[in-house]
């Protein structure tokens, strides 16, 4: 098995486990235990080499531009830790899963994002491509800011406030990211971390060394973003066992660990670390002891021990690094196991708090024993393995003094703050213990409420033990920190080649449990009296601790963070929102001031235009559309306006028609008859005259008009239209108009150029459009499926001849439907040739779509009435089959190399069109057909539902809903309310209950 | 010179129309301004060369600059698309197209600020009713609402008189 094989089967198990759920429900937890045991077992093999110095690499290329951005991966000691930690933890914490959630709860979306994060996590820690590591490290983040928030209705705030602080770590470490690919010139990271400019440049490393540290302090919920991770809580128990205490938090630890070879003996990677990591060691461990609900206790538990590792990855020396190592391991054994035990506990008991907390020894003593192990193991008890990773961290605190990077001064002043930092860790695993299975309440007279009888203690037998397979996979690691106790030693060899990969010296350290006694025994004999007196005097440690040390808290400030941005970013919409539309040609006529300045500038220079440039024809089609244009400005009426701008159009296409566009002329002909056509059926609903307006406005209008008209005139004569003096070559042509004329053939087998390109240069830019095109039909039929509805205006004048034989539409339109049911089949005829040919001759699918749409149009216009005319098929379907089409042959080529590659299928059909060879099909054709079937559902949205009179006069529309026994004006508006949560939409309107469950068949109402 | 003659020609129209009243009109408008912009294209593209950009179809002297085209082409088809959008909202209205009554305004309506309705018999009368929003309006009356009697003027909504 490769690197690559397991990184793929970590992502397979997440569509594999998605399925097993249909069927297994919460027990999905257990194949994706098993699963990933058998995944770590199979990386176990690699252990051996990797002891003797093997190092293993993988490597495909991603995206090989200038920078080859590859899928790069490699595995040393260091990786390795870490991935065995992701995997084993991760198989007890789902294990743990299946049992935890109750059967009702849905579940499908926690393992598809648990999963997630495994092949995330597995990635960022064998990735040894920069870009790579970047990614899998956003990826933790998404999956952690996913997990906590599909946690309940409260947990949407503390998600967003977790995303905003890791996403603001993950930025920084782009930053970095980028700032060593350009230094070093390879996105490889270990090749990176081997560049001579780590020494050659100080600024440089000084700078990337503040954006690592910056990253991983805000990964690892280090001061004074530690808030996070306490927020976070409100994630499922299992959530905060793995990505909040032994896997996520612990990335940030494993970049400060990849990247400290680089940064030894930088001051300001020292002080940051060091000063950090203890400030948030001793403060977590206060928070701890302040705290009375068990997993608040510890998520600042699981902060105060990561300050120590980040603090002792800090001092930097060998025997510090390959402490914060195995302390990496002791800690994610029994953390996972305290935290899994919080939400046994919870489970068991209903309560967290360890005010309420009673009588649980008796009651829980499994759950009593782990905990209890574990704990003895977090405070560092021997002969658990947490005492043995902590002598390690003391003597690699010490070793700050031996190695000569600090006086014996700050050495020492820095062990005893780490000391008083362990003895907070003591004092707080008592409180866990005590407080949880005892009687202790932890509660002192700085409590608000202190005896007012809030928080009652249970009652002794309220609580019962748990099943043992919801306590086994807690109970295994906590068992393996007492065992590994003993023979720490088999960690000896994978260690000693994470710390050579994360220091440049060749250190093999050499763990064991009883070594004599020595200065860091003596410490840790210091450790234990204090933290028991400390425990024994928990009564006057409770009334001494204050419960509240700042007026403001860490989540208030960033609550206020993101609610301001939230409302920041509102008022800078609030700037373009307005209900004076005039005011929207503002930033247009800013942009058009700006080209006509450019085009004022350029004037001096411009040259002549090209011979031809201007002929005879063109006068008589402005002529033409001048006097449109000017009917169009000065009536009042509707219809004439709208017949007027249809005139205008057609002189546009005329003239396309005379610039050689054939096609363009074609689709603005169809386009223009489409538009006429559904104007004309909605303008029945509006009143027959436009509103009338002052005549103030209207020389208001006149001006401003009339400037945006000569600034557009002098930039389009400045600025085009000129022989190609700004661009190379010597013709007048710009180059990739050339280009396209000389090449289209031999690369596309086309001859018309112009649908070449849609399809087959630009395709992706075409699709792009398509989706536009599908997004305004489905705004229209959301629109009009939600939106306010108004009578059609029936005027009086339309009454007048009612009773005459005008008033016989079907009789009227007889002769035009024999004609047009002769005609038919050749339209769509028409239609299907224009799409076939559309590479040899003018046609493609937006003009053969647009064909189709005319005989819709046509078909509209011979009905005798609205309804015998209503398409019986969905039209949105039409879209969406269109754009899937476009899409899904789009795949196919990756045959030859890229996305909607064109890909010959057949050549030499014998069809009417083609080359001297014949007829070629290629997937462009099969890409034309969605974009055919796309614009066709797009026209039929508009003809369809535009064209049909089938809104309702409010009157009636209150009739009905009065007939139906409802209130009539039931309107409860809420107020937007910007400090409950301004990521909200501000209007949100609530109808009595009627409509939602009210959908009749009845679309369509004929009201004439 | 034509081409940009025609530019501001259109233009000119399209602003105009954009500061009138009713939504059509700015419709129209917008109709106009696209017709403005797609012939710039045209122009960026040398409308000296007029021949049709086939491949052997004219003497390649002569021939235009494809790219306009088939930029132009999909955005006509773009436009039209939005255009129907922007008819769509001109019809989802309490009673017309107007852009600027204050009274009728969707936002007034629905924040439930209400006004004394105005004396007479206006054509409108009774629509600022604020019961008529969101999902109900379109979908859920059948035909048969034709035949409920409507009684004008017995309005229970509570409108402030």
């Amino acid at each position: 098995m490769t690197l690559m094989v397991l990184l793929f089967l970590t992502l397979i198990l997440v569509p594999v486990a998605a399925s097993f759920h249909q069927v297994l429900g919460r027990d999905t937890g257990w194949v994706a235990a098993v699963s990933l045991t058998a995944l770590g077992l199979m990386t176990l093999p690699w252990i051996g080499p990797i002891i003797d110095g093997r190092v293993y690499e993988e490597s495909l290329p991603w995206i090989p531009t200038a920078v080859d951005v590859n899928i790069g991966l490699r595995l040393d000691g260091l990786g390795m830790v870490f991935l065995l930690l992701v995997l084993f933890i991760g198989a007890l914490v789902l294990a743990y899963s299946a049992r935890y959630f109750s059967p009702k709860k849905k579940t499908s979306d926690y393992y598809v994002w648990m999963l997630l994060f495994v092949f995330a996590m597995s990635g960022m820690v064998m990735a040894d491509d920069l870009i790579l590591l970047f990614v899998f490290w956003e990826f933790t983040t998404l999956c952690s800011f996913f997990l906590i928030n599909r946690s309940g209705a409260k947990a949407p705030a503390p998600a967003q406030r977790t995303l905003l602080i890791t996403m603001a770590g993950g930025l920084g470490l782009l930053t970095a990211v980028l700032m060593i690919i350009v230094n070093t010139g390879t996105t490889q990271l270990s090749a990176a971390l081997q560049h001579e400019i780590w020494q050659e440049n100080g600024t440089f490393t000084a700078v990337v060394a503040v954006l690592i540290a910056f990253a991983a302090f805000t990964k690892s919920a280090q001061f004074p973003f530690h808030l996070w991770l306490p927020d976070a809580m409100v994630a499922p128990a299992p959530v905060s066992a793995y990505l909040h205490a032994a896997a996520m938090v612990k990335a940030g630890i494993y970049l400060l660990l990849r990247f400290a070879p680089v940064f030894e003996g930088v001051m300001i990677w020292q002080v940051i670390l060091i000063g950090g990591g203890l400030i948030t060691a001793l403060i977590g461990a206060l928070f701890a002891l302040q705290r009375h609900d068990i997993k608040e206790i510890m998520a600042y538990s699981t902060v105060s021990q990561l300050g120590f590792l980040v603090a002792t990855i800090g001092i930097g020396t060998p025997v510090a690094i390959a402490a914060a190592i195995i302390h990496v391991v002791a800690h994610a054994l029994f953390k996972s196991s305290l935290f899994m035990m919080v939400g046994i506990i919870e489970h068991e008991s209903h309560t967290r708090d360890i005010r309420e907390l009673n009588g649980l020894r008796k009651t829980m003593p499994v759950s009593f024993f782990i905990t209890v192990i574990a704990s003895l193991s977090m405070a560092g008890i021997p002969p658990l393995f947490g005492f043995v990773s902590k002598e390690n961290l003391l003597k690699g605190f010490l070793s700050a003094e031996e190695e000569g990077i600090f006086g014996p001064g700050l050495t020492w002043t820095l062990t005893l703050l780490a000391v008083l930092a362990a003895v907070g860790t003591f004092a707080y695993c008592g409180r866990i213990v005590l407080g949880a299975f005892g009687s202790y309440r932890g509660v002192g007279k700085k409590d608000a409420g202190y005896d007012d009888g809030a928080h009652q203690p249970i009652a002794e037998d309220a609580a019962h033990e748990a099943a043992p397979a919801f306590y086994l996979p807690a109970l295994l690691p906590a068992v393996a920190g007492a065992i590994l106790g003993f023979i720490p030693f088999v960690f000896d060899g994978l260690i000693t080649r994470a710390t050579q990969s994360a220091s440049t010296s060749d250190y093999e350290p050499y763990f064991y449990l009883w070594g004599g006694i020595s200065t860091d025994l003596m410490l840790s004999a210091v450790i234990i009296v204090i933290g028991l007196i400390v425990v024994l005097s928990r009564a006057q440690m409770d009334n001494l601790i204050p419960r509240t040390i700042l007026p403001w808290t860490g989540v208030a400030v960033a609550e206020k963070m993101r609610t301001g941005s939230i409302a920041f970013g509102r008022k800078v919409g609030d700037s373009t929102r307005t209900d004076m539309h005039g005011l929207h040609l503002t930033a247009p006529g800013i942009f058009l001031v700006g080209i006509f300045i450019a085009g004022i500038m350029a004037a001096p220079q411009i040259g002549d235009f090209t011979e031809g440039h201007t002929q005879m024809i063109d006068w008589v089609l402005i002529s033409l559309m001048a006097i449109f244009l000017i009917g169009t400005v000065v009536s009042t009426s509707r219809t004439a306006a709208v017949v007027l701008v249809g005139g205008a159009g057609f002189m546009v296409a005329a003239w396309y028609f005379l610039l050689g566009a054939i096609d363009v002329g074609m689709t603005q002909l169809l386009v223009e008859i489409l538009t006429v056509v559904v104007l004309v059926l909605v303008m029945r609903k509006l009143p027959k005259k436009f509103h009338p307006v002052k005549r103030s406005r209207t020389a208001v209008a006149a001006v401003v008009a009339i400037g945006f008209g000569v600034m557009a005139f002098v930039a389009a004569f400045a600025l085009t239209g000129r022989s190609g003096r700004w661009t190379e070559g010597d013709g007048d042509r710009a180059p990739v108009g050339e280009a396209f004329l000389t090449h289209t053939y031999d690369e596309a087998g086309a001859i018309n150029t112009v649908n070449s390109i849609l399809v087959d240069f630009r395709a992706l830019d075409t699709f792009g459009e398509l989706t536009v095109l599908g997004v305004a039909g489905f705004a229209i039929l959301a629109v009009l499926n939600s939106a306010f509805s108004t009578s059609d205006n029936v005027t009086p004048a339309s009454k007048s001849w009612v009773g005459t034989p005008l008033d016989h539409a079907k009789d009227n339109t007889t002769a035009m439907r024999s004609v047009f049911n002769w005609m038919a089949p050749f339209i769509m005829l028409l239609s299907l040739i224009l799409l076939m040919r559309g590479h040899y001759e003018s046609g493609g699918g937006f003009i053969a779509a647009l064909v189709l749409g005319g005989f819709f149009a046509l078909r509209y216009l011979v009905a005798p009435s609205d309804s015998s005319v209503k398409l019986r098929f969905d039209y949105a379907m039409i879209i969406i089959g269109g754009i899937i089409i476009s899409a899904a042959i789009g795949l196919a080529g990756f045959v030859e190399g890229s996305y909607l590659r064109p890909i010959v299928l057949f050549e030499g059909l014998p069809l009417p069109w083609g080359t001297e060879s014949g007829f070629t099909l290629t997937t462009a054709l099969i890409f034309d057909l969605g974009i055919y079937l796309a614009v066709i559902g797009a026209v039929l949205v508009a003809l369809d539902r535009l064209g049909q009179a089938q809104r309702y006069p409010a009157e009636l529309l209150r009739a009905h809903r009065r007939a139906m026994g409802q209130k009539t004006g039931e309107v409860s508006t809420v107020e937007p309310d910007y400090a409950v949560d301004p990521g909200d939409l501000p209007l949100e309107v609530e109808v009595g209950n009627a409509g939602r469950d009210d959908q009749s068949t009845g679309e369509g109402v004929d009201s004439r | 010179m034509s081409i940009a003659i025609a530019v501001g020609l259109l233009t000119a129209a399209a602003v105009y129309l954009f500061m009138q009243r009713g939504m059509v009109r700015i419709v129209l408008g917008f109709i106009l301004a696209s017709h403005a912009a797609n012939l710039m294209f045209f122009a960026a593209g040398n409308p000296a060369y007029r021949a049709v950009p086939y491949i052997d179809g004219a003497p390649f002297e002569e021939q235009a600059d494809p790219l306009p085209q088939a930029f132009v082409l999909t955005a006509i088809v773009i436009a039209f698309a939005i255009t129907m959008y922007m008819v769509t909202l001109a019809i989802t209205t309490t009673t017309d197209d107007d852009t600027e009554n204050d009274e009728e305004s969707p936002a007034k309506v629905l924040y439930g600020e209400r006004r004394p309705r105005p004396v007479g018999p206006p054509a409108d009368a009774g629509i600022s009713d604020t019961g008529d929003t969101e999902d109900v309006a379109v979908k859920g009356v059948s035909t048969e609402s034709g035949e409920i009697a409507v009684e004008s003027g017995d309005d229970e909504t509570g409108e402030t008189k």
